[in-house]
């Protein structure tokens, strides 16, 4: 029997065979759950997904697509990337949200509650529970699905990740049930014996320069107007750069924070329009102030970050969904290996998102996650 | 870029920028105005969640202290109350499992709690003896009770009192009797606040078992002493300080021989004893008297002991000892039997020394017998060697050389039958003689260092005819071994083994061989004979016994093995016998270690030549028959010389050449048609020698081979042969 507390497997989108390779992998034990970050290379992930359903049944297999992954060897891309949860340790029940649209927030509250309550009743001397969620990163409705579930956590600690389409914002999906899904959200309860941590790191820190939006169409969490002028060029001109030369790696670098309840939250900007509108990771709206945010050591935080996980002894796996500028800013500033370094040294595993969820709030630019630690035997 | 300001292109003209200022100024009045309308649901979803995610975050945190105290105090609690509860119950069980009484008052006087056996006792007032009782009542209650039994002139107030008074002891322990003659022990102890805890014990059975114990002691200890007194063998007469009987045991009656009428408790010494000197020698009178004085002494007295005859036959011995009170003890021990087994013993022992010396004399005279015996036996033997042997020799020789003359058939079988009777009677004595010298302690051996080939080459040849004729072999292992021993008697050891080796085999053969081991120098005897059973094998070295009676007195009275065992003896050898029935004997002859010099040659074939013959001759003697040749042989070294024996001339002439030394002389006994052969012999000897002394011996008288061998230097001696002619002729060869 494998001791691991949770199973990592992974395989290339190249691999004819991935399904093969990822069912071996998770092999050796009975698994009660698994989550694959599958890349969008891959050209039709519901054959993979439903594959795998198959041969890891009765698992559930849930699932998203990424804007990279992160595997054994930490940042990766073209991957297809699994974790498997042991029924040794772990329960879960899987929700499924299948029309954002149409979302009744009264109804994904009471399932949510039900699949906890049901937890409690299979395994009532395990105490650490999670919720994890995956969502569609393109629908914008992720601060309404956080905000609508969280009086349903209970006690247990949301986090998860928008679903991603690598740098094209074309279309992402989740999986389940072999199915990869649009416009969706996949959302798994988990009951362990095992401690679990859940944890948001994050490295900005306000600057002096604020803006107002004077224009704004929320619904699509497009800026159209900042201090009255066109909100690109103005966004360029508080940066001192040109209108022209605003890329990704600029957002990466230079997010804008809101300030609510004390603290400040980043609002990540996700590209620009051709009309010249900001077209933002998050919930956006007419009359918020916006301040520029500056960058602190990344790889610094990150380390501070993990190491304070490891406090009372190591995690025996991390699972992290990572936001997509984050990586973009490892890569600008040339720190994708020395990131990729303490990812791997301590076995994080996830994807690159469009945006995260923690507890109630949609959140962007942040490394969000769980970590898993070793039963404690009496 | 700081603040407010860089909300503002500074590039702008001012009336643009006012006009941005205003659009601001609207987008955040309508903001603060309206909150959130419905555009904007989901960034207000955001902002709510960001809020309450902070308020959630404190008052967790609050929540989860104020849980985790309350947890800890619930656990506290919850161990306390089971602490107290198992403690209470703990107390409870214990309580009832002491078998005393047990009670406790608070430091208020008020029983807390008591067990079931508290005031068991007092059955009248047990009931009233619940929790909530005062001390000062329950001491009433106890006062009245019916169960107790005051002592005399006690009222149950005065014995209340008293018992209020002890209370005020910090401990104290009393014993109450109650009716029935039961007692109870009472202890008392107060408690570190102030209470006190009251143990009640029933001790009734404790001072029963005592009272009885005490009793039975006593009594066991009067029976122990009456039964010590009956079962001794000695009379016990115990008096008291005033010198009168208080005790004694029945033996004592018999061994005084007292009227048993008299004999009774507070009979005084004095009467005692004066019945007693009637009766015993007039001499004991006055040890009597002395034990009368030694009683009436004053003062601690010292043992007395003495011994009386009564009726003058009963032997008593007296023994007195005082007793701590001034009593004493006077016992009587009859030793009747031992004084008359003393007598008997020394009545014994002055016969016994009578025969001693009776016995001592006869000795004496045996031993001079003995000697006188021994001295006669030691003349027998020197006589008969010289004396019998000697003349038997002669016999001998005559009888060989009647054997040429022409004589009728039955003539010859007794002639025959003769010679055997001589050869065997030859043989015996020489045993005999042998014995007798080994026997007589006056023989002298010479031990010197021996080598062991030649010895063991001569007796090859020597046994070789007589093996032959039996169809066995006879082999000797060579050997350069030189022992130390008699060279005589060595050889006459040997002789024995491998004649009687040879004499007892049937089949197969006899080997000889010659062994260094850890022990020394060995030579070995094995046949292939019948063997030897075990219980033969002491009797086979004694005289006269043969394993085989088969063998012809000729072959001897098996003397032999005798003469190996006392030679053996007389040299400092031993002989040693294994032995496996129907496979054959192994004699062993342990010869001790092996000698570094080479001996005088010859020494060893002439003990004890006569006087009137030079020593150390050597003599060729040829001789066709057998007997003829042994008889002259055993005449020649009789004389001491050493003799080379052969029996054809071819051979003798072979035996010289191996040697490689001319004899002194030569002796050549020619039977009728020999004579060439002698002569050719020796006109060979004198070309390699030149001329020896030489003698024909020959029962022919004819003129012409007197001649002839007078010419070849062999002049004839006539047989039957003249010793002293023959004696002459060697004592001048030396001469020559």
């Amino acid at each position: 029997m494998r001791d691991e507390v949770v199973l990592r497997a992974e395989a290339s989108v190249a691999d004819l065979d991935a399904a093969d390779v990822l069912r071996r992998g998770l092999s050796g034990e009975a698994l009660a759950l698994v989550v694959v970050f599958v890349s969008p290379q891959l050209r039709n992930p519901a054959v993979l997904l439903t594959r795998l359903s198959r041969a890891l049944a009765p698992a559930q297999v849930i699932g998203c697509t990424t804007a990279g992954e992160i595997g054994f060897l930490g940042y990766a891309e073209g991957l297809v990337v699994a974790l498997g949860f042991p029924a040794r340790h772990f329960r879960a029940e899987v929700l499924v949200i299948p029309d954002l649209g149409a979302l009744d927030a009264q109804s994904a509250i009471g399932a949510l509650i039900r699949a906890r309550g049901a937890l409690a009743r299979k395994c009532p001397g395990w105490e650490h529970e999670f919720v994890f969620l995956m969502v569609d990163g393109l629908s914008a409705k992720e601060d309404e699905l956080a905000s609508a579930l969280a009086p349903g956590l209970g006690r247990a600690p949301l986090f998860g990740g928008s679903a991603a389409d690598g740098a094209r914002f074309l279309e992402t999906f989740v999986f389940h049930a072999g199915l990869a899904l649009r416009n969706a959200a996949v959302i798994a309860a988990v009951r362990s014996e095992c401690p679990v941590r859940a944890f948001k790191v994050d490295h900005f820190r306000p600057t002096e320069t604020r803006m107002v939006v004077t224009g704004a169409d929320p619904a699509r969490r497009r800026v159209h107007t900042i201090n009255a002028e066109p909100a690109a060029r103005e966004y360029a001109r508080l940066l001192g750069k040109d209108p022209g030369q605003l890329t990704p790696f600029t957002f990466a670098a230079h997010p804008v924070v809101v300030r609510v309840g004390g603290h400040h939250h980043v609002r990540s900007i996700r590209q620009v329009d051709e009309n010249g509108d900001l077209i933002f990771y998050s919930a956006i709206d007419e009359g918020l102030v916006l301040t520029l945010a500056e960058a602190g050591d990344m790889v610094a935080h990150l380390s501070d970050a993990l190491d304070a996980l490891s406090a009372d002894g190591p995690p025996a796996a991390i699972l992290a969904c990572d936001c997509v500028l984050r990586r973009m800013e490892a890569q600008e500033k040339q720190l994708t290996g020395q990131v990729s370094a303490l990812l791997r040294a301590h076995r994080v595993t996830g994807f690159s998102t469009y945006g995260e969820q923690w507890n109630a709030m949609h959140v962007n630019q942040t490394l969000t996650g769980v970590a898993f630690y070793p039963p404690k035997r009496p | 870029m700081s603040g407010v300001r860089g909300l503002l292109d500074p590039a702008d003209p001012p009336a643009r920028q006012t006009e941005k200022l205003l659009s601001i100024v609207e987008v955040l009045m309508r903001r603060v105005e309206h909150g959130t309308d419905l555009s904007g649901a989901a960034y207000a979803q955001f902002e709510r969640a960001a809020m309450l995610e902070e308020q959630v975050r404190v008052r967790t945190q609050e929540l989860e202290l104020a849980l985790a105290l309350l947890n800890d105090s619930n656990a506290q609690l919850a161990s306390a109350n089971r602490a107290t509860e198992a403690a209470r119950r703990n107390l409870t069980d214990a309580l009832e499992t002491v078998q005393e009484g047990f009670g406790l008052f608070g430091p208020d006087e008020v029983l807390v709690l008591c067990n079931s056996r508290f005031g068991e006792q007092l059955r009248d007032i047990q009931p009233a003896l619940v929790p909530g009782l005062s001390f000062p009542d329950y001491v009433e209650l106890a006062s009245l009770s019916d169960a107790l039994v005051l002592p005399d002139g006690v009222t149950p107030q005065d014995w209340a009192i008293q018992r209020l008074r002890r209370h005020q002891d910090r401990s104290t322990v009393f014993t109450v009797a109650l009716r029935g003659d039961r007692w109870l022990q009472v202890s008392e102890h107060r408690t570190g606040d102030g209470g006190t805890v009251i143990l009640q014990t029933d001790i009734t059975d404790i001072l029963r078992a005592e009272r009885e114990a005490r009793g039975r002691l006593l009594d066991d200890q009067a029976r122990m002493v009456r039964a010590t007194l009956d079962h001794i063998s000695q009379g016990v007469c115990i008096f008291d300080a005033g010198a009168r009987l208080i005790g004694w045991n029945q033996r004592a009656e018999e061994l005084l021989a007292v009227n048993r009428q008299r004999f009774r408790a507070g009979l005084s010494l004095g009467a005692l004893l004066e019945r007693l000197a009637e009766r015993v020698q007039p001499i004991e009178v006055t040890r009597l008297r002395a034990l009368r004085d030694w009683a009436s002494q004053p003062g601690a007295r010292a043992s007395l002991r003495f011994a009386i005859t009564r009726d003058g036959d009963v032997a008593l011995d007296a023994f007195a000892q005082e007793m701590p009170d001034r009593g004493f003890v006077v016992s009587f021990t009859d030793v009747t039997t031992e004084r008359r087994a003393i007598a008997a013993l020394s009545r014994a022992n002055e016969t016994l020394e009578a025969r001693v010396s009776a016995r001592t004399l006869e000795l004496g005279e045996a031993l001079g017998q003995a000697k006188r015996a021994n001295a006669a036996r030691a003349r027998f033997v020197a006589a008969a060697s010289h004396d019998l042997l000697q003349p038997l020799s002669a016999a001998k020789l005559f009888l060989a050389s009647m054997e040429d003359e022409a004589l009728t058939d039955r003539a010859l079988e007794a002639l025959d039958k003769t010679r055997s009777a001589l050869v065997s009677v030859e043989t015996i004595l020489d045993a005999l003689l042998d014995i007798s010298r080994l026997e007589s302690g006056r023989l002298t051996v010479r031990p010197e260092p021996v080598p062991l080939a030649p010895l063991l080459a001569r007796l090859a040849e020597e046994f070789a005819p007589m093996a032959t004729a039996k169809g066995l072999t006879l082999r000797l292992r060579a050997t350069q071994a030189v022992v130390v021993s008699d060279p005589t008697w060595l050889r006459r050891i040997l002789q024995n083994l491998i004649g009687n080796a040879l004499r007892y085999t049937l089949t197969g053969g006899v080997l000889v061989g010659v062994r260094m081991g850890s022990g020394g120098l060995r030579v070995e005897v094995a046949d292939t004979g019948p063997g030897i059973a075990e219980t033969d094998r002491e009797a086979i070295f004694r005289e006269f016994h043969r394993v085989n009676a088969r063998a012809s007195a000729s072959e001897g009275m098996g003397l032999g093995l005798a003469i190996v065992e006392r030679a053996s003896a007389v040299l400092g050898h031993t002989v040693t016998l294994e032995s496996r029935l129907g496979r054959g004997s192994r004699f062993v002859l342990h010869l001790g270690p092996a000698a570094d010099a080479a001996p005088t040659p010859d020494r060893a074939i002439a003990p004890d030549p006569p006087r009137e013959l030079p020593s150390d001759l050597i003599g060729l003697l040829v001789a066709r028959d057998a007997d003829m040749r042994r008889a002259l042989a055993h005449l020649l070294e009789g004389w001491g010389v050493s003799v080379l024996d052969t029996p054809d001339t071819t051979e003798a002439l072979a035996l010289i050449d191996e040697i490689g030394l001319a004899p002194d002389f030569v002796l050549i006994d020619a039977r009728p048609g020999d004579e060439e052969d002698a002569l050719r012999l020796m006109r060979d000897l004198t070309a390699r020698h030149g001329p020896l002394p030489a003698r024909l011996l020959s029962a022919t008288r004819a003129e012409a081979l007197r001649l002839r061998a007078l010419r070849a230097g062999v002049p004839l001696l006539y047989k039957p042969v003249d010793t002293t002619l023959l004696q002459r002729f060697i004592a001048a060869s030396r001469n020559r």
